[in-house]
């Protein structure tokens, strides 16, 4: 099996232009297969459609945090609310800003293994597949290599599921 | 005078080894200014430049005292560093932090000014760098807690921090260079320089209460969300923070006899950061010394050696003779000239490189001054005193003139930057060149009236 038959196909993903407002929107509603169940992570795209990043929801509690509390233990001494102020603050900031702009990816002829291969060494927990032009054509979660593995497990036929 | 300052400067042969020093250390200074390449790498390239075109043999760099790396300021830098790394995990500054500002009673000028006095102790205890790095977040933190603009805290802080490190001799990478060049002592330090310290920080509070007192305002519930924190929850290591204390407090100690004991304050310094080290029985100790800040320890080493290379061709001399040419060789007219043109100079430029060349300048000086003396009777004639004092007011005061004056002033502007709350060039200034010429200021009076009216 290949990364392309095992990806969920691009459907939904970002513009770095826009706000976390509307990043997120649409994490909490992107199709993940058939439901809009909201996803962990979307690509995201500059203007020409190629992939400027990726947009995790680490990423955006990292928007909500400020970065003088990665300096010290400072932990025990913050407040009820900090929180919710921090994030109204955070609602307009750009998602170029905010992306891990360093992205692993996987070409959509990889084997599985090359998928785990890039995931453990980097890691990662999904990757967009792109395709040989380097366009996102889809998205690849540990998740569904999971799936896989566990059908070999259990001795189910390849080729069932999704 | 001028006819025996005229004869020195004669005795400057002026060859091509002369010419390559100069032009490799006006070439180092000026990129190093510029900032287009990092200051370390320009310091380390320089000074190997000055080995391979012979202008100063290996021997000369590594093991001289004239020309060589100052072994006693680096060994000193990197064992405090070592024992402040090994303490920031215990959260003790957490603690004295948090401590503050409920001193303060979510006042938020209050917090403000015990900010000051705590940034300006440790300043002088520790070095303002790491103290800066340790008040910073935490003064973040509260501002966002009171809901009160973070600005003023940043640049109380910053400032606080170079007048508090004037005070003695680790307080301040100029004063750890002057004291083993001049062979001062931590006493001398604290005799000479914490008494007039002190008044400049209550100067100075009364000045950021001009400034910001009226201003800070906060909600009540906003205070109570720095009273209900627990500062005891910051300690993380209470038996490492007993045994960090107690070193650190054998380390003071250690300062302040050491003068009588004969010991270099490296060496006490360096005792204590392998004792705790030890107490710590870390089995790693890779990552403690991996945080020693090793690229500003190669920056002293490389300009060390640059700036023995332009001592040997005679660079600093001809530079001496001219500025007691300037002066008429009367001795108070040089400290005031040293202290605020050091001002001036450490407010534009990195007050490290710049004393690394005032010290064997001023150290030539005397030996034109007093052909006849050597050693202590030399770096410590009464007349040249009151000028290691200037140097040392001036370029440690000078670092509050602007947002590069001192390391501390980067940091603070840096931090700042990233939390999205820039401090300008020119905003820095707005508050740091007054803060500098009043401190400078009060330095000028007290130099004149301790050191030449009154003579003590």
């Amino acid at each position: 099996m290949k990364a392309k038959e095992l990806m969920i196909p691009l459907q939904e993903y970002l513009k770095s232009g826009d706000t976390l407002k509307e990043a997120a929107h649409l994490l909490r509603i992107a199709r993940r297969g058939e439901e809009k169940i909201g996803v962990k992570a979307l690509p995201v795209l500059d203007e020409d459609g190629k992939l400027a990043g990726i947009l995790s929801i680490g990423d955006i509690l990292k928007a909500v945090y400020p970065s003088y509390m990665y300096l010290m233990d400072l932990g025990e001494f913050t407040w009820d609310g900090m929180v919710e102020s921090f994030a109204k603050q955070a609602a307009d900031k750009k998602v170029e800003d905010l992306m891990t702009s360093k992205v692993i990816t996987v070409n959509e002829d990889a084997t599985l293994m090359e998928c785990i291969d890039h995931m453990l060494k980097n890691d990662v927990k999904r990757m967009p597949v792109l395709n040989q032009e380097e366009k996102v054509i889809g998205m690849l979660y540990e998740r569904d290599l999971f799936y896989e593995i566990t059908k070999s497990i259990l001795g189910e036929s390849a080729g069932g599921g999704k | 005078m001028t006819q025996e300052t005229a004869a020195a400067a004669t005795q400057v042969v002026m060859g091509s080894s002369f010419w390559i020093a100069t032009a490799i250390f006006l070439i180092a200074y000026a990129v190093i200014v510029s900032e287009r390449i990092h200051k370390t790498i320009i310091a380390v390239f320089g000074a190997g430049l000055m080995l391979v075109l012979k202008i100063l043999e290996q021997n000369e760099a590594f093991h001289t005292e004239e020309f060589g790396v100052d072994w006693n300021v680096i060994f000193l830098l990197i064992s405090m560093m070592v024992i402040i790394n090994l303490m920031r995990p215990t959260g003790v500054f957490e603690y004295i932090a948090i401590k503050s500002a409920k001193w303060g009673k979510g006042e938020p000028f209050r917090i403000m000014v015990i900010f000051a006095i705590v940034t300006a102790v440790l300043s002088a205890l520790l070095d303002n760098v790491t103290t800066v790095l340790l008040i910073v977040p935490v003064t973040i933190l509260i501002a966002d807690a009171l809901q009160v603009d973070a600005l003023p805290y940043l640049i109380s802080c910053a400032l606080a921090s170079n007048i508090g490190g004037t005070a003695t001799l680790i307080g301040d990478p100029p004063n750890i260079m002057i004291a083993s060049k001049a062979q001062l002592n931590f006493m001398d330090f604290i005799y000479h320089l914490a008494p007039i310290v002190i008044v400049m920080m209550v100067f100075y509070i009364f000045v950021i209460k001009l400034i910001w007192g009226k201003k800070m305002k906060t909600k009540d519930e906003l205070k109570q969300r720095i009273m209900a924190m627990k500062e005891n929850e910051a300690i993380k290591d209470p038996v490492m923070l007993k045994k960090s204390l107690f070193v650190l407090a054998l380390v003071l100690t250690g300062f302040v006899f050491h003068g009588m004991l004969h010991f270099q304050p490296a060496t006490v310094a360096l005792f204590g950061a392998g004792l705790l080290l030890l107490l710590s029985r870390t089995h790693e100790p890779h990552h403690i010394l991996a945080e020693v800040e090793w690229p500003t320890i190669f920056f002293f080493m490389g300009l060390f050696i640059i700036i023995g290379g332009v001592v040997k061709v005679g660079l600093i001399k001809w530079m001496s003779v001219q500025v007691l040419e300037i002066t008429q060789g009367n001795l108070f007219a040089t400290s005031m000239v040293v202290m605020w043109f050091s001002a001036f100079a450490s407010a534009f430029i990195d007050n490290i490189p710049y004393v690394a060349t005032m010290n064997p300048l001023i150290i030539d000086m005397a030996r034109q001054l007093w052909p006849n003396l050597s050693g202590l009777q030399l770096l410590h004639h009464a007349d040249l005193m009151p000028i290691w004092w200037s140097l040392a007011l001036g370029a440690c005061l000078g670092g509050n003139g602007t947002a590069i004056g001192a390391s501390a002033n980067v940091i603070v502007v840096g931090m700042s930057e990233k939390l999205g709350k820039r401090i300008s060039f020119g905003k820095f200034m707005l508050y740091g060149i007054p803060i500098m010429v009043l401190t400078v200021f009060i330095a000028t009076i007290y130099v004149w009236i301790r050191y030449y009216v009154l003579k003590i």
